[in-house]
């Protein structure tokens, strides 16, 4: 299965650990694009050690005062285009946790 | 005349919720409110930002152009600009790496004339324990 799943805050969701599948997708959207860019004590977030796909949406981070230099490099920066792409395209399955 | 303190304490994020973004209007909108106040009593607010709430204050918000949404740096540029006090943990800046280089530290372009203050969570403390009034947010 090829299974995305929304990370909307800046938190962990718990069931994070305990989903599998072959291609697995953690798209961070509202708060939780501060998964991508912030070092919190100078650790990245603890999410992005994660076995995924990482994407964080540019709108959202454009209107929190992030730019997309500060993204982690495991993350891609996708529009809302490019996330209408990867949910018809890249995924099977999708999760808002 | 009496002074009454109120300090508005923001702990939350910006934009997922309303929360932040509404300490800051009633921030600005209590020295306009007289409803509990007595004869000859004025407000003073104070608005400090802790925890993640440090995160309301960085530079370049583009909300607006975003989501059609004020953003949080015009709000807090408002509070500047009517000069409120705008206090922010220097302990949980460092935390994240962030330097007042990365956030909003005055309004100089619509004209404010004061300036956000980076302090120890401890004069923070103390703006709680000296408040007539304490709201979190």
């Amino acid at each position: 299965m090829k299974l995305a799943v929304f990370v909307h805050e800046y938190r962990e969701p718990e069931i994070l650990d305990r989903l599998k599948a072959e291609k697995f997708g953690i798209i961070l959207v509202q708060n939780g694009v501060y998964h991508a860019t912030l070092k919190k004590n100078g650790q990245t977030s603890p999410l992005l050690s994660k076995e995924a796909e990482f994407y964080a949406l540019s709108e959202d981070l454009a209107s929190r005062g992030l730019s997309d230099d500060k993204v982690d490099p495991k993350v891609k920066v996708v529009n809302y285009e490019g996330l209408v792409d990867l949910i018809f395209n890249d995924y099977e399955k999708i999760l808002w946790l | 005349m009496a002074v009454k303190k109120y300090a508005f304490i923001i702990e939350k994020l910006p934009y997922k919720s309303e929360t932040s973004r509404l300490a800051l209007t009633h921030a600005i909108a209590s020295q306009t409110v007289e409803i509990h106040l007595e004869e000859g009593e004025s407000v003073e607010p104070v608005i400090a930002f802790v925890g993640d709430g440090v995160l309301n204050c960085l530079k370049d918000q583009k909300a607006l152009d975003m989501y059609g949404v004020t953003s949080q740096e015009m709000h807090i540029k408002n509070a500047l600009l009517l000069d409120l006090k705008v206090l922010v943990c220097k302990e949980d800046l460092e935390k994240y790496g962030l330097t007042e280089d990365d956030i909003i530290m005055d309004a100089e372009e619509i004209g404010g004339e004061v300036t956000t203050e980076i302090v120890p969570f401890s004069e923070i403390m103390n703006v709680i324990e000296t408040a007539d009034q304490v709201l979190f947010f």
